[in-house]
């Protein structure tokens, strides 16, 4: 091998190494980057609620599909809409692409003493069909988000004290998390805030595997 | 000297003086909720004065009650809490906008298309805004 010849072979060498290398990292399967993923699994705690339907429901509502819990009230105009949007829009953007199996949105009140199964149906109803409000007594309530690590308190919204019971002129500090739910009914993952549509569109296929 | 601004302030805003001392932009208020009785508002309201603005009552004819609130996110945790005032710096822009600084309309009037807001210093009107729904938000 001439000179000319070993700096050729040298170059292309270097070139197929470089290639190899970036095309071995693009096929490298993704890790969610916004979702954090439990070690395992924790099942969601026995509870007794009501859906937006007015019907009893229990845990074993989350078996089945996966679910995108959101833990809210209707009385909030800025961030539960929100939030809910993006979910939606998320959604939609994952339909779009062929993922299969698509979440169900759930929002869960944190507000059961005003959030009604009526009240609940509107408010999840105007961000698609399909989703899932969970309401009823702050007990019941109190035993699924307890268990999930979701704290929710009522916020007297004309009072500097922190007594919160002021007739309805309150708000409900709640947990900003998005929980994911699998289809065996165990708590899997949660995204933190800000939630933004595209974190939802990269991670969620990841975390609830399928195509 | 904050007196004279102020009326300065109503008096070209009102006239829509393209330098009003306190301009809003990129207006926008939802449409309550079904079986709601509540909308939010967001905007830039920016002062071209070199003093501090401040905000302390808003108004509507198409609300029973406006209020300006702040969601924060802190450990976690979203709250809601109203301000007493909403204060812009001289020569600069407060944003309202979604899980931030917001408008809060309470219990609706007759809501038809348009929302006109009214911004006030104590008593003192400082500007006045309308908005009209789109015809998807109708």
């Amino acid at each position: 091998m001439n000179p000319k010849q070993f700096i050729i072979a040298i170059v292309l060498g270097t070139a197929l190494a470089a290639g190899t290398f970036f095309a071995l990292r693009m096929q490298v399967p993704s890790e969610p980057e916004f979702a954090l993923v439990l070690p395992a699994p924790n099942p969601v705690a026995e509870f007794s609620l009501l859906n937006q339907h007015g019907t009893p429901i229990d845990q074993t509502v989350f078996e089945g599909q996966w679910d995108l819990l959101f833990f809210g009230f209707t009385h909030c105009p800025d961030v539960c809409p929100t939030t809910l949007q993006v979910l939606a829009a998320a959604k939609a953007t994952l339909q779009e692409n062929g993922q299969v199996p698509l979440p169900r949105i759930v929002l869960v009140s944190v507000d059961p003493e005003r959030d009604t199964p009526e009240l609940m149906r509107q408010y999840v109803d105007y961000f698609g069909e399909g989703n899932l409000g969970i309401t009823g007594t702050l007990d019941e309530i109190t035993k699924l988000t307890s268990g999930l690590g979701i704290y929710f308190e009522k916020h007297a919204q004309n009072d500097d004290d922190n007594g919160a019971d002021d007739g309805d002129d309150y708000a409900v500090d709640h947990s900003a998390a998005v929980l994911v739910i699998n289809p065996d009914g165990g708590f899997e993952a949660l995204f933190s805030g800000p939630h933004v549509v595209d974190n939802y569109v990269h991670d969620l296929p990841l975390v609830m595997g399928g195509n | 000297m904050r007196l004279s601004i102020l009326l300065l302030a109503l008096l070209l805003s009102a006239c829509g003086n393209p330098k009003a001392p306190l301009v809003i932009s990129e207006l926008e208020i939802t449409k309550p909720m079904p079986g709601m009785h509540m909308s939010a508002g967001y905007f830039v309201i920016t002062n071209q004065t070199d003093e501090t603005a401040r905000i302390t009552k808003v108004s509507s004819p198409q609300f029973e009650a406006v209020e300006v609130h702040e969601t924060t996110v802190t450990d976690g945790i979203s709250r809601m809490r109203e301000l007493e005032a909403l204060e812009i710096p001289g020569r600069s822009s407060v944003v309202l906008e979604r899980g931030g600084k917001h408008l809060m309309l309470m219990r609706p009037r007759d809501l038809q298309d348009t929302v006109t807001l009214q911004f006030f210093s104590g008593d003192l009107p400082l500007l006045s805004v309308n908005y009209s729904f789109t015809k998807d938000e109708r």
